[in-house]
Formats: structure tokens, sequence, C-alpha cells
């Protein structure tokens, strides 16, 4: 574990006259894949959208790679939005581009390479999560669910961020896409050497590719640690949560 | 940041690679001129990301059927991000060429786009009469609170734009009809003249371009997200249709709403004209009264508030048609919003023409 790729420290936001966090602090090591969870409405997408730039905390400061994002020049801001990339919910794929022009978008931005390399480099990035040739020309309408979202995993992996943001990844997937996604996300990031943060609901996620959970709520962190760590946190909302899911050896019923 | 660097080896036909290889850091591919690469040194190399990897091995074989070259002295995790991108070669080889559209191609599109809008909005209508039909048939499924809703949307908050912007023409149309009959000593005909051009043609098709601007648009853009939101499938998974609940309420409110509005532009007109004509010919309110009760002709205000709902109906069909034929994405909201504006104002100007011959013919 060595530095810290992202540091929340103290941070307080009220919206709508609701405080959503109250001094939450948390951080994360490189090369970690953690999951934030909790209840609807503990705050887990405003945490995320804090950290990515998108929501500005009241109070408490927010590192990534060790720089401030709120205190940054909108140019030391740029550089920093190069080191990351974001899987949104629904995918936020640009419908009026072709598949392989929304994942070379970052790349027609950010590099000095000609289009044609960054379309190559764009369809490199979709054979790598999986997805056939022939999809590279259709627009993101002509997708199904799961396809869309890979798509947007491959925008958010085109400029080869060392750390990666997903909202959700598995939500709206079918179970056994639902997994292969996970274990995509999984395989990339060992091979990328990627710190993946991700918000979800999904216990599959949790249990086959996590390394370390982080429990939301009532505004601050709960608990952090793995699977079987939290299970010995008493908190009534954990235990329901997981009693949701029968583990191994273990029967929901009991007889 | 040492940027990547690849130099050609001659001797053993290698590519020696140093710096970083990263997207952001590599400005162009080294040009090797068709030699071959037999060999990757990679000692030099101190970042390598997949972007990197791709573009070395990219330069190294132009094409997917050239051999692998070997892989030296790179370090470990770099091999391996090499060994990771490398099956993916060849499908991203082949440089992607987007398609050109030919001017015959054009045309055609072109053509079957018009013939698609025409046939689409009979197809539309046939439907609209069906659903008109059933609703005629079971009256508890009309949805007045909608229709109020609508109404209060489209007529009530377009009072102060047409008010206004009538108001405006009828200062502009008197102030120049003025200039020109004070020159004949027949100040009062511009009474005559400004009745006509606002009550008979101006309050109609002005009224009818900015609800075509306004509603029509709004119409489109509403309808067109509640189709990309999946709204209107809920609508007609709950059993009712999207006709009854969305569409026959809008086309009612605008039948209802528009000639009201042009009474309301023609009321405002007169009042800029009367305004203009105190100030610039020192006719008074009285005298132009006075003369408007001598001149006018109840015709003259029926032909223009006629046009009204003709107008009316075609701006709700073309707006709700365009809205409900959205495809699922936010590109074609705006596609449709602007079709609709501009099918709307090219259906008022046909229209208008028509109304004219036909008054004429009609000696109205």
């Amino acid at each position: 574990m060595s530095e810290a790729v992202i540091d929340v420290s103290d941070v307080s936001i009220s919206l709508g006259g609701r405080p959503v966090h109250r001094g939450l602090s948390l951080s994360v090591a490189r090369g970690e894949v953690i999951a934030l969870i909790g209840g609807s409405g503990s705050g887990k997408s405003v945490l995320l959208r804090e950290i990515i730039g998108l929501v500005k905390p009241q109070s408490g400061g927010i590192k990534l790679f060790g720089q401030s994002v709120w205190d940054s020049s909108a140019e030391q801001m740029s550089l920093l939005r190069r080191r990351f990339g974001v899987l949104f919910q629904d995918g936020a794929l640009f419908s009026s581009l072709s598949v392989e022009d929304n994942v070379a978008t970052p790349l027609f931005e950010h590099t000095e390479l000609p289009r044609v390399t960054c379309r190559q480099l764009a369809r490199l990035k979709l054979a790598m999560v999986g997805l056939p040739p022939d999809a590279a020309r259709k627009r993101p309408s002509e997708l199904s669910g799961g396809m869309r979202k890979r798509v947007a995993l491959a925008r958010a992996l085109a400029l080869d961020p060392e750390l990666l943001f997903l909202d959700e990844p598995t939500s709206g997937l079918d179970p056994i896409s639902g997994r292969a996604f996970d274990a995509l996300i999984r395989l990339l990031a060992d091979s990328l050497g990627l710190t993946v943060f991700l918000v979800t609901h999904d216990l599959d996620t949790l249990f086959s590719i996590i390394d370390r959970v982080i429990v939301l709520s009532d505004g601050r962190v709960l608990g952090s640690g793995t699977v079987a760590e939290l299970k010995h946190i008493d908190d009534p909302w954990l235990r329901e949560y997981f009693a949701a899911r029968p583990t191994e050896g273990e029967t929901v019923h009991g007889n | 940041m040492t940027a990547a660097r690849a130099q050609y080896d001659d001797t053993q036909g290698a590519l020696v690679a140093s710096g970083v290889w990263r997207a952001d850091s590599i400005g162009a591919l080294p040009d090797l001129a068709g030699k071959a690469v037999h060999v990757i040194d990679g000692a030099g190399v101190t970042e390598l990301d997949t972007n990197g990897a791709w573009l070395l091995l990219a330069a190294a074989r132009p094409r997917a059927s050239d051999p692998m070259p070997e892989l030296r002295s790179f370090q470990p995790r770099h091999l391996a991000m090499l060994q990771l991108v490398a099956p993916h070669c060849a499908v991203t080889a082949d440089k992607p060429k987007p398609p050109r559209e030919g001017m015959l191609e054009l045309a055609g599109r072109g053509t079957l786009v018009v013939w698609g809008h025409f046939f689409g909005l009979v197809n539309f209508i046939g439907h609209l009469f069906l659903e008109l039909v059933v609703l005629m048939a079971y009256p508890g499924r009309w949805r007045w609170r909608e229709l109020g809703a609508q109404i209060s949307a489209v007529f009530v908050g377009a009072i102060p734009i047409v008010a206004g912007m009538l108001f405006l023409l009828g200062v502009v149309f008197a102030y120049l009809l003025g200039s020109q009959a004070q020159q004949y000593g027949a100040s009062i005909f511009v009474v005559d003249g400004l009745l006509l051009a606002i009550l008979r043609e101006v309050s109609p098709v002005i009224v009818a371009v900015l609800v075509a601007g306004r509603t029509g648009a709004a119409i489109t853009a509403q309808i067109g997200t509640m189709k990309v939101t999946e709204e209107i499938d809920a609508i007609t998974t709950l059993g009712l249709s999207p006709l009854a609940v969305l569409v026959i309420p809008r086309v009612i409110a605008l039948l209802l709403a528009m000639p009201l509005l042009v009474f309301i532009g023609d009321i405002a007109g007169v009042l800029g004209g009367m305004a203009v004509t105190k100030e610039q010919l020192d006719i008074s309110f009285h005298m132009f009264t006075d003369r408007m009760v001598d001149v006018l002709d109840l015709k003259t205000l029926l032909v223009g508030v006629c046009k009204a709902p003709v107008f009316a109906i075609f701006i709700a069909l073309i707006a709700c048609r365009m809205g409900l034929s959205v495809t699922r994405d936010s590109r074609s909201v705006g596609a449709n919003t602007t079709s609709t504006v501009v099918q709307s104002l090219v259906a008022i100007i046909i229209l208008n023409a028509i109304f004219a011959v036909m008054f004429v013919r009609l000696g109205i």
C-alpha cells in the first residue's frame, strides 16, 4: 500500500437543506479495487461527483494523486482529468457520434495523433472490452445495454487512465452480462495496474472482484474492509444487506 | 517527460524505442519506409501504456500479415502490456475509412425524407381520426385536465408575446402608411389600410409563425423527450393511447387558442396603429374609431380569424407527429424539433397563399 490515490478528508455537504455528508473521510491506495456501498440516498453518487469534480463540497478537502480537486487551476485540473476515467451509470455516450468516435473523442481532444490513428486506438479499446469489430461503426442507440456499458468503459479507458470511476457498472445488465462485466473490470484492473473505485448495489460484484468495501451510512463512513470483515460490523442496514444473499454453505431460511 | 522516440537500426533490422510511450507523448509514428522490423528493443522505454504499445507494434508491423517481431529487453510489465495488446492488432490494423456519399445518394435520401414526411403525416391523420371516433364513442376518455393545462400553456402563456409583437407591427405599418398618405392629404385612409393589413394578413400569419416557433417546437421537444425516456411506451402499456393522452389535447388546445390569439393580435395591432396615427397624423382616438366603424367589414375580421384554426391544425399535427417519430437518442430530438418549425413555416406560407387565391376567386 503506497501513496493514496484518492484522499477524501472531512467532507461535508448539504443538498436541499438535508445534510448528505457529515465529516466524511476515506482514502484509497494505488492498485486497489474499491466498492462503495450504502442505502439509497446515503450519498454515494454525490460522493463520486464530488471526487471527480462535478459537485463542490461545502467543507473538507478532496485530493486525487495528492493534488487538490477543488483548489487547482483549470489547467492543472485538465491534466488531472486525463489521469482518471469515469463510467457513468447510463453510459452517457454521445448519441450523435458513432461508437468508434465516442471512444476516440478523448484521444482527439488530448493527443496530437492523427484522427485515423485515434480511431484505430479506439478500435483497440473496443476489442479490449470484448466488443465485435462491426460494432465500431454503429450508433450507441443501435446497441444493447450491456454493449453500451462496454463502449462507455472503452471510452473511460481511452487515455489509459491510472484511476477508473464506475457508477453502478452492472445495473441494468442481466446476471450473466453483469458477471462478465465484473470479470472484465478485474482483468483490466490487474493487467493495466488500474485503481478502481466503483459505486454498486450488486452483491455479486462485491463477492467476486472487490479488494475492499467502504460502507457509507448517515453521511459518514460506517466501516471499510473485506466482505468477511464487514459482516462483523453490527449495523441493522448492513445485516439486512448481506442477508439478501445466501453465502456458500448457508441457507436463507434454515431447516 | 521525455517524448517517445524510435530509431531504426539497420544492422539488426531492429526498432529501438525509448522514452515515454503514451498517447499524449507521441506526436507522429516513425516512418520506416517499408523496412522490415525483426526486433523491437525496449531497453530505453520508461513508460508504456496500451496506446503506446499499440502504436509501437503498429509502427513495427504496418500490415497485419507481417510477422510479429521479437520483443527484446523490455521491462516485464511493459512486455505484459505488449502481449495484452498484440492479439487485437489484426482487428485494428486496417485503417477505417469514413463512408462518402455521392450527389445521387444525397438526392435520393432527401427525396425519401420528404416523401416520408408526407406519407407519415397522412398516416398520422388517419390514426388520429380513428382515435377521435373512439373518443366520441367513449366520452369518458377525454382528457379534460390535460386539455386545460395545454390551453393554459398554449394560449395564456402566448398572450404577452403575441400582443407585444402585433402592437409593434401595428406601429410600423401605421407609421409607413402615414408617411406616404400624409403627402396626399389622405391621412384618414391610413385607418382603412391598417385595418385591412393587420386583420386580414399580418395578425393571422405572424401569430401562426409565433405559435409554430413557440408551441410547435415545445410540443415536439416534449413528446420527443418522453419517447426517449420511454414514457410513451409506459403510457401504451398502461392501456392508454398516446394519441388520446398527448396528441388530441394538444391539437384541440391549439385549435381553440389560435383564433383567440389572432383576435388578441388584431386588437393589439390596431392599438399600435392608433398610437402612431395620433402622434404622427393628429387623428384622435375618437376619429380613428369613427372611421373604423365606417369602413370595417365584419368579413375582414372573420377572414383573418378563420385562417387561424387551419394553421393551428397543421402546426399541431406536424409537431405531434415529429415528436412521436423521435428515435431513442438526443440528436433526433433536436433534429425533429428543427424539422417541426421548418415544416410548420412552409405549411403556413403555402396555406396562406391558397387562402389568398381562394378568397379572391370567391370574391370575399
